[in-house]
């Protein structure tokens, strides 16, 4: 199992060192040097930069200097906000990405999960047939629709109640969490409920679950110790890559209810072509997601004995 | 043995399981007694395992059911709510699947499931469940017991699970034991044993066994009755002696014969035709477009024909009236 | 027992039934459409979005820049004839009245003239859309005169004006009120720059006369642009890159992905650890930084950086699948069974490789399309897409999100397009699948 990790933890920063590259050389693929865009820099600053990013050496050395900053975990200034570091900008506004990113996981895993198990436990029958048209709208309606349409739910809903419920946007309480946590988990939910109730499907029929019911069991008993566990499994190895999926949502969702976590920062940043914020975030989110990849693997290991017990008799 | 003027722990008469076109049960009747080994034999699809799980009361949500007189000792399955069919499950009666490979489940240790039934019906907490695992992985002759109920299924080879299966399935000392192919995925030197486990306890514990099985070598090393099924009914019930050296069914002799043998010839004879389709209404016997013996009569259904003490089939050729009475007459077509 | 005639033991013979002959299993696009309902509508949805695209601009010649100044964020609207109105000198009355009064009140403007009050030192002059609501609405003027010429954003809808008399900036009890619907028109200037009227023609004397509007059967933008038009415009645009690219990025690691997997061996390892490392770049992070990379001129729609970047980022996952495909079959018996006969490696290629292949790939391209379509709505959406005046659906989202509240059609027509064409392939998608039995792993977006 030790190897096994450290195999993966190594395959992980090879990926984030390749991420790190290309978002050097794409950014440096940009005509000119990034400086030379008609956003006025004043010449302190840009004097400034030029000698801390080495842009009148040539690129290699510029490449590695680049990499150096990386690696210390130094990402430098904004050029469009003077005077404040990447670092700070990352600091300030991931936590309030990540808070959003993680209820929305949570939502979507757990309604997944559960919507998975009533849609295959009622196959066929209406409570099936209404989830999986609510799936099939989740999928093919795009993220910022679905925000705006909820915008204009909770305007509703406001005005109906005749008090201001819930926040049409903003952050800072609770009440300003739930709607966009919802609408930011609702496409990864759908995937998962469809993950989740092919793998039950499958487990509903297979061996052990009958052998199971003739030793007597409740169907309870049966649920909860034979199908949940092994229908989950498919659900877990696919959360590695729902945050991935999560995490560039975050972008529409925090753009459209005004949320001030990294991901809008991140579309103001590329707006207004503030190079040094792109590539940090860029680097940042970049790593971010390998490590979770990573994580969530492990993790797979652990709850299925037979990876976890064969990495183990192949270490 | 087979012969115990007792009354029968299990009995079921014209039993019909139906799943939406499908009659996949036509009207079988079965009588098992204490420490008998009753064995249900046809090709894939005659609906031996579908009676096997109607006794179980595990038949599929769509399948309808219909029987009449089915008792387990002074217990009356057909009347079971799903709660009196839980507790009945496991307890008074178990069953054991044709591939252990897949009838366990995967990511639970072996000793989390061998004592589920002991759990669920004895109240047992863990501690005591874990001494009676050890006792009884002993018993199905598992060395290491105490080690080898905490190691995963895929762990096991094929033969080590399906003598787990049967721990699982004995833990609570169950008076009927449905054991369902248990051993067509097993590699043969290993079928033996698990055979000879199945008998050994059967007759240790004076439990019934209803075998399934479309293996003749089985059905003579383990039968004290056999039953043969074909198209959802039994053609022919008797002693293993009876239905081996006085067949009396075309099909059991067609069955015979298409197990290979060193007398045969260079071509093993297989049963031309394939079996009728269960759903549409089969008039007359359904055995008849296959039949070598097929006669103007046999349009019409057949009853079963008594030959001698506990032997009948279900052949217009044992009728009293038939000139021709008997099989291997001559007329082969 | 009851007795048989001896005669009905006759033997007749087994008398075999005839076997019923096994149902063919629907294969290739035709006969998946022949056997699924969901996919025929599928299909034909899809003829129909690709229709539109092609032909909808042709039969719709209106032009999708257009901006219809006196028609901003409207609803649905039919041709229509409206008055031409010069509005260029500073409006008086010439003669007091008796009552607040309005003639000729017209989109370009609503005159208003009221008696003076005794007393009154100024006049508030409020204008309420709700003509049956109770409040007065917004304040639009203080005035010293009883008259005042109200231009503001108006349409052709029911008012309500109330003038409030003032005294020392208190109002005084009275109140006028007019309720009035101003009639269609249109102004000078926009109708010079529309080309309604000739150029250096006289003022004066076109005033009054009637001209004819086209119809803006889906209503207009909040630039007053055809929304039909642009909807049209956009389906070119939309389909071009989730068609276009897809094609181009499945092509290019198909190829790929054939070559690692007939050279087989150290090559096969190498470039498929390239593979890898390009599947792990975050798709659409990547996307919007390769966006900012290639730059948009002025001019330029960024229809094609945006493709590049796709088929940058989007070969992987095909290259892998095809060259698994062929790592399959190259262990197969059949495989190994016609090299031994003596196949040369273009029959293995055409008898055995392809018809394996293709089904993969065919299934696969039709569920990057509605990716594609997805990505492209994303990146215009957040305005890293093409650039306006450049129509996308994705685009129009973004124009339609800031007035959502007032007129939600500008947001909903294109939205809902997106979604019934990525809902239309991906069912196609999944017929096909389900016909040809290709397992697939579908990422999530």
């Amino acid at each position: 199992m030790a190897a096994y990790i450290l195999r993966r933890l190594l395959s992980g920063a090879l990926t984030i060192w390749f991420i790190a590259t290309a978002t050097f050389f794409a950014m440096h693929a940009v005509p000119g040097d990034p400086l030379s865009n008609e956003k006025a820099v004043s010449p302190e600053i840009r004097a400034n930069l030029e000698r801390r990013y080495g842009l009148d050496q040539p690129l290699v050395r510029q490449y590695g200097i680049f990499l150096g900053n990386m690696l210390r975990g130094d990402f430098g200034i904004s050029f469009t906000q003077e005077n404040r570091r990447v670092n700070d900008i990352i600091r300030e506004h991931f936590p309030v990405s990540a808070t959003l990113g993680l209820v929305a996981l949570i939502m979507a895993a757990v309604g997944g999960v559960i919507g998975g198990s009533i849609t295959a436990y009622w196959r066929n029958r209406w409570p099936d047939h209404l989830l999986m048209l609510l799936v099939i709208a989740a999928i093919s309606v795009p993220s910022f629709v679905i925000a705006a349409l909820a915008q204009l739910g909770i305007v509703g809903l406001n005005r109906v109640v005749g008090l201001p419920l819930l926040p049409v946007g903003g952050w800072g309480t609770l009440s300003h969490l739930w709607v966009p946590a919802f609408v930011l988990g609702l496409g990864t939910m759908a995937y998962l409920l469809r993950l989740m109730r092919s793998s039950l499907l499958e487990i509903m029929e297979s061996d052990y679950v009958v052998t199971a019911r003739a030793k007597g069991l409740s169907p309870r008993q049966v649920f909860f110790r034979h199908q949940l566990r092994n229908a989950v499994l498919p659900v877990v190895t696919e959360l590695g890559p729902t945050i991935a999926a999560i995490t560039t949502g975050g972008f529409v969702v925090e753009l459209v209810f005004a949320i001030p976590g990294l991901g809008r920062f991140f579309v103001q940043a590329v707006q207004q072509l503030d190079y040094t914020v792109i590539m940090g975030t860029t680097v940042f989110y970049g790593a971010f997601l390998v490590l979770v990849v990573v994580a969530v693997d492990i993790l797979y290991g652990f709850i299925d004995p037979r990876i976890r017990l064969h990495k183990r008799a192949v270490s | 043995m087979s012969q115990s003027p007792e009354s029968p722990l299990l009995a079921i008469r014209d039993l019909q399981v139906r799943i939406g076109p499908v009659r996949a049960v036509r009207g079988v009747s079965l009588e098992v007694r204490a420490g008998e080994c009753l064995s249900l034999v046809g090709e894939s699809g005659c609906g031996k395992s579908m009676t096997a799980m109607s006794l179980m009361g595990l038949l599929p949500r769509q399948a309808q059911l219909s029987a009449s007189d089915w008792h387990f000792d002074t217990l009356r399955p057909g009347s079971f709510s799903a709660r009196q069919w839980q507790q009945f499950r496991g307890e008074q009666v178990a069953m054991i699947f044709q591939n252990p490979m897949t009838a366990l489940n995967p990511t639970m240790r072996i000793g989390a499931q061998i004592t589920e039934p002991l759990r669920a019906h004895r109240g047992m907490s863990r501690k005591q469940a874990q001494r009676e695992v050890e006792r009884l992985l002993e018993r199905m002759s598992i060395t290491n017991a105490a080690y080898r109920a905490r190691q995963y299924p895929f762990e096991f080879s094929g033969g080590m699970l399906q003598r787990v299966m049967i721990a699982a399935a004995l833990a609570c000392e169950p008076r009927l034991l449905i054991a369902d192919e248990p051993t067509t995925a097993l590699d043969v030197t290993v079928q033996a044993e698990v055979l000879a486990l199945l008998d050994e306890l059967r007759r240790e514990r004076n439990m019934a066994l209803l075998l399934i099985t479309h293996d003749l070598g089985v059905v003579a090393r383990m039968a004290d009755r056999v039953a043969v099924m074909y198209a959802g009914e039994i053609v022919e019930e008797g002693s293993a002696e009876q239905l081996f050296y006085h067949t009396a069914h075309p099909y059991t002799e067609a069955l015979r014969a298409s197990v290979p043998t060193l007398s045969h010839g260079d071509r093993l004879p297989a049963i031309a035709g394939t079996p009728p389709d269960l759903r549409s209404e089969i008039g007359g016997c359904a055995f008849m477009p296959r039949c070598a013996y097929a006669m103007d009569i046999c349009r019409e259904t057949p009853a079963y024909y008594p030959l001698e003490a506990g032997h009948c089939s279900r052949c217009w050729r044992w009728h009293p009236d038939c000139p021709q009475r008997g099989l291997g007459a001559g007329d082969h077509g | 027992m009851n007795s048989v005639a001896a005669e009905r033991f006759r033997a007749v013979g087994a008398e075999r039934q005839p076997e019923a002959p096994a149902e063919p299993r629907p294969f290739g696009l035709l006969q998946v459409l022949a056997a699924n309902r969901r996919a025929q509508l599928a299909a034909a949805t899809v003829l129909l979005l690709v229709l539109a695209a092609l032909l909808g601009p042709l039969l719709w010649q209106q032009d999708p820049a257009q901006q219809w100044l006196s028609q901003i964020s409207r609803g649905p609207i039919g041709a229509q004839t409206v008055r031409l109105v010069v509005n260029n000198e500073r409006w008086q009355p010439l003669s007091p009245v008796s009552h607040l009064q309005s003639p000729e009140a017209n989109t370009e403007r609503v005159r208003l003239q009221w008696p003076a009050v005794d007393g009154a030192s100024r006049y508030r002059i409020y204008r309420s859309d709700q003509p049956g609501g109770g409040g007065l609405g917004i304040p639009l003027a203080e005035r010293s005169q009883p008259w005042f010429e109200d231009r503001l954003k108006l349409e052709p809808r029911s008012y309500r004006y109330t003038v409030v008399s003032l005294q020392e900036g208190r109002p005084l009890g009275e109140r006028l009120t007019l309720e009035l619907e101003p009639q269609p028109a249109i102004g000078w200037f926009e109708a010079q720059l529309q080309g309604l009227v000739p150029e250096g023609a006289d003022p004066q004397s076109w005033q009054g006369r009637q001209l004819s509007l086209p119809a803006h059967p889906l209503g207009t933008d909040s630039l007053g642009r055809d929304m039909l038009a642009r909807l049209l415009h956009g389906a070119r645009t939309s389909l071009f890159v989730g068609v276009l690219a897809p094609l181009l990025f499945i092509g290019l690691g198909t190829a790929y992905g054939a070559f690692a997997g007939l050279a087989g061996g150290a090559i096969d390892n190498a470039l498929m650890r390239g593979a890898d490392f390009v599947i792990a770049l975050p798709f659409l992070l990547f996307m919007i930084l390769l966006r900012v990379a290639f730059g948009i001129g002025p001019g330029e729609s960024g229809i094609g950086p945006m493709i590049v970047a796709m088929v940058l980022l989007g070969w992987p996952g095909s290259a892998r699948l095809v060259r698994g495909q062929i790592l399959k079959l190259r262990g197969e018996a059949y495989v190994n069974a016609a090299r031994l006969a003596g196949a040369g490696p273009i029959y293995l290629i055409r008898r055995h490789l392809l018809p394996n292949v293709l089904p993969v790939i065919l299934v696969s391209l039709s569920f990057a399309i509605p990716m594609a379509i997805f990505t492209e709505a994303f990146l215009s959406f957040i305005g890293m897409g093409v650039s306006p005046p450049t129509p996308s659906w994705g685009s129009m989202c973004n124009d339609g999100i800031k007035s959502l509240l007032a007129h939600p059609h500008e947001l909903l027509f294109p939205a809902a397009l997106i979604s019934v064409s990525v809902l239309a392939f991906n069912m196609l998608g999944e017929s096909l699948r389900d016909a040809m039995d290709v397992k697939l792993r579908t990422e999530p977006l």
